[in-house]
């Protein structure tokens, strides 16, 4: 018993890159994990959040909200116009943002709700409460709450000077109250308008769909671009090079075979997606498939590219693993993107699931057509990106693969 | 030869067409059955078949029509729909060799096709290579088998350590060695002293595992000679045999070792 476990540690030890991805894997993993969920470092320190504002008062007292509200730790303000603010939601680079509509210094004066509003996408429901929370209380503060409280009863004493005194003081309570919750973030108190509205297709589901479907078809491709490795170790590859096909015939043919399985694989998801989830597929069905066509081009040259470094299928295995893991997590499949800390959210433009999945997001979610430009930039980014891995793979794979002795 | 490898030196022909030139064109003109059984497992026969004959070219109606005479050939045409992983080391040799046959090349380069395989199919391969020679065929044939290349080759080269040592007919390379028998002796006490000791006395003497092989122009004359030499220094002879010299025995005078894998 104790021969057989001696002989099975000896054994493992000895594996050097068998021990080395049972380590990295998981210490990867967790670095990732706890850098997207914004764990990293003493739990107490605490950054500063960007809130992206759009003036349209204009006035002093628009300007010194704005001032004050930068000047607290908690906030880094951005000010910007509101076409270009709003269209960083719209494109789901921002979650929300504030404006501060016209008319603030009157509400002020006469009592009434500030003119502030915040614009939001509703896919980022977690992201938009917790800035709201975060900013309403604060500028409440700023505003000045008892002055208008008191002021609002004045007004009100001024509309109903008939009013009997019972009454008079309920009415007085009840307008302190209401103004005391509004500054516990009460947020009737803010107007809110989503700029992406709640639709059939829930961000949620989207994200499931979108996310888990690249990260397989990952996985799945690498294990098709391998095959070439398989061909080299059974000797069919040898054969292949005697016959009158040209070497970049032969992995021009794995590319076409490796991306009808990554087109298919993704129908069947969004297929299932439809049937069982009731994912909205038929209002979306060119951008769709231009998507999905675009998403199997660069997964599938991703697939490829990696087995190219490879000289077997073992090599290929335990690198693709670590890999995918990582590019999934930093590319928003685990988790979404913009629940991640901005660096982790810079990192994610490297990985090819971050482009897919914005895409499915745009087709989904912001309804964007195929003559729109963010889709069609996103589609343009991930055919460059199989194009690039593409040309680098059939670089690797005569250098590699193709070495014949 | 069969257009992977650049050339170290010299020029290899085929069919007139120079190789490192035109390989292109070679590698329509060549089959190559290597070793190691390259076929996909997991398609059947005939689907293997239909794929490799495709890279040539070969009109589709025209490569049905081999594929059914080939599997024929081979006695595999029963189980032609069965995948090959299912198929005996044998049976997938047989196939490996028929993948290289369906474009009907002028030169088929064979590398050991008769490895570890049982008798049956041993003699079915036997016959198809004695039919392609016979049909006109050029054939290459790597083999350890020295019987094997003294059934089939009209000329022979024999290689150690990558180079050619001798090469010629079967004829022109027993000719070529001073040799005409060999005596082997098995011993039962044989010892690096004993072997210094018959070494010293004889020069054409090479030892293999326990025994020893004398080669001789007349092994009758020189056999008492060498039973007396063993005896007087207290060698104990276990088995005397007299063989005519062939393959095995030229290629161990000539390199002074065993075939080796």
């Amino acid at each position: 018993m104790f021969k057989i476990a001696l002989k099975d540690l000896r054994i493992f030890f000895g594996d050097k890159r068998g021990l080395l991805m049972t380590l990295a894997v998981p210490i990867a993993l967790i670095t990732l994990f706890t850098f997207a969920f914004g764990g990293a470092g003493r739990s107490e320190e605490s950054s500063e959040t960007e809130i992206i504002v759009a003036d349209e008062d204009n006035s002093d007292a628009s300007k010194r909200i704005i001032s004050e509200l930068d000047s607290l730790e908690e906030f880094k303000i951005i000010s910007m116009p509101l076409d270009s603010a709003e269209n960083l939601v719209i494109k789901g680079d921002e979650a929300l943002i504030l404006v501060i509509n016209k008319g603030l210094s009157d509400s002020i004066a006469l009592g009434n709700n500030p003119p502030f509003e915040f614009k939001y996408d509703a896919a980022k429901k977690a992201e938009v409460g917790i800035l709201q929370g975060a900013l309403i209380g604060d500028l409440m503060s700023l505003i000045g709450t008892d002055g208008i409280s008191k002021r609002s009863i004045e007004k009100f004493d001024n509309e109903n000077p008939d009013m009997d005194s019972l009454s008079r003081a309920q009415v007085h309570a009840d307008i302190l109250t209401d103004f005391k919750s509004n500054e516990n973030g009460n947020d009737e108190f803010i107007k809110s308008t989503p700029l992406i509205a709640e639709k059939e297709n829930s961000p949620a589901l989207i994200h499931s769909v979108a996310g888990t479907a690249v990260m397989m078809l990952l996985f799945a491709v690498v294990a098709m671009g391998a095959s070439i490795l398989d061909e080299k170790q059974e000797g069919t590859l040898k054969k292949l090079l005697y016959s009158p096909i040209k070497p970049n015939s032969i992995l021009l043919g794995k590319m076409i075979a490796t991306n009808v399985v990554s087109v298919f694989q993704l129908v069947v998801m969004f297929l299932f997606a439809f049937l069982v989830f009731d994912l909205d597929i038929l209002n979306h069905l060119p951008a769709l498939a231009l998507m999905i066509f675009a998403t199997a081009f660069a997964c599938s040259s991703f697939g490829v590219f990696l087995a190219s470094f490879a000289k077997t299928r073992q090599a290929v295995q335990s690198m693709s693993t670590l890999v995918i893991l990582v590019m999934s997590c930093i590319g928003g499949s685990m988790i979404p993107s913009f629940m991640m800390p901005d660096f982790m959210q810079n990192m994610a433009i490297f990985s090819v699931n971050y482009w897919s999945i914005q895409g499915f997001y745009d087709i989904f979610w912001r309804d964007l057509s195929l003559i729109d430009s963010l889709l069609i930039s996103r589609i343009s980014v991930l055919i460059l990106i199989g194009a690039i891995l593409n040309i680098a793979a059939l670089i690797l794979f005569k250098r590699n693969a193709f070495k014949i002795s | 030869m069969s257009t992977i490898l650049e050339p170290s030196g010299g020029v290899v022909k085929i069919d007139g067409l120079d190789v490192a030139s035109k390989s292109a064109e070679c590698k329509r003109r060549i089959g190559v059955v290597p070793q190691e059984i390259a076929l996909y497992n997991e398609l059947s026969a005939y689907q293997n078949l239909l794929f490799w004959g495709s890279l040539y070219d070969v009109p589709k109606p025209e490569l049905k029509k081999r594929i059914e005479e080939i599997l024929k050939l081979f006695g595999l045409w029963d189980r032609k729909d069965d995948k090959v992983k299912t198929y005996s080391g044998g049976m997938k040799r047989r196939i490996n060799i028929a993948s290289a046959l369906l474009h009907q090349p002028k030169v088929l380069f064979m590398d050991e096709p008769t490895v570890g395989i049982d008798p049956q199919s041993r003699n079915l391969i036997y016959e198809v290579i004695k039919k392609l020679h016979k049909d006109g065929m050029t054939i290459v044939y790597t083999t350890h088998y020295m019987e094997e290349a003294e059934r089939f080759c009209d000329r022979i080269a024999i290689i150690d350590n990558g180079q050619i040592i001798a090469q010629g007919s079967l004829e022109e390379l027993k000719n070529s060695v001073a040799i005409k028998e060999t005596i082997v002796i098995s011993f039962s006490n044989l010892t690096e002293e004993f072997l210094k000791q018959i070494l010293a006395k004889n020069k054409d003497v090479k030892q293999v595992d326990d025994s020893l092989q004398f080669f001789s122009l007349n092994a009758k004359n020189d056999l008492s000679k060498i039973i007396l030499q063993c005896n007087e220094i207290g060698l104990e002879i276990l088995q005397i045999e007299i063989q005519k010299v062939n393959l095995e025995t030229i290629f161990l005078n000539l390199t002074g070792k065993q075939l080796r894998d």
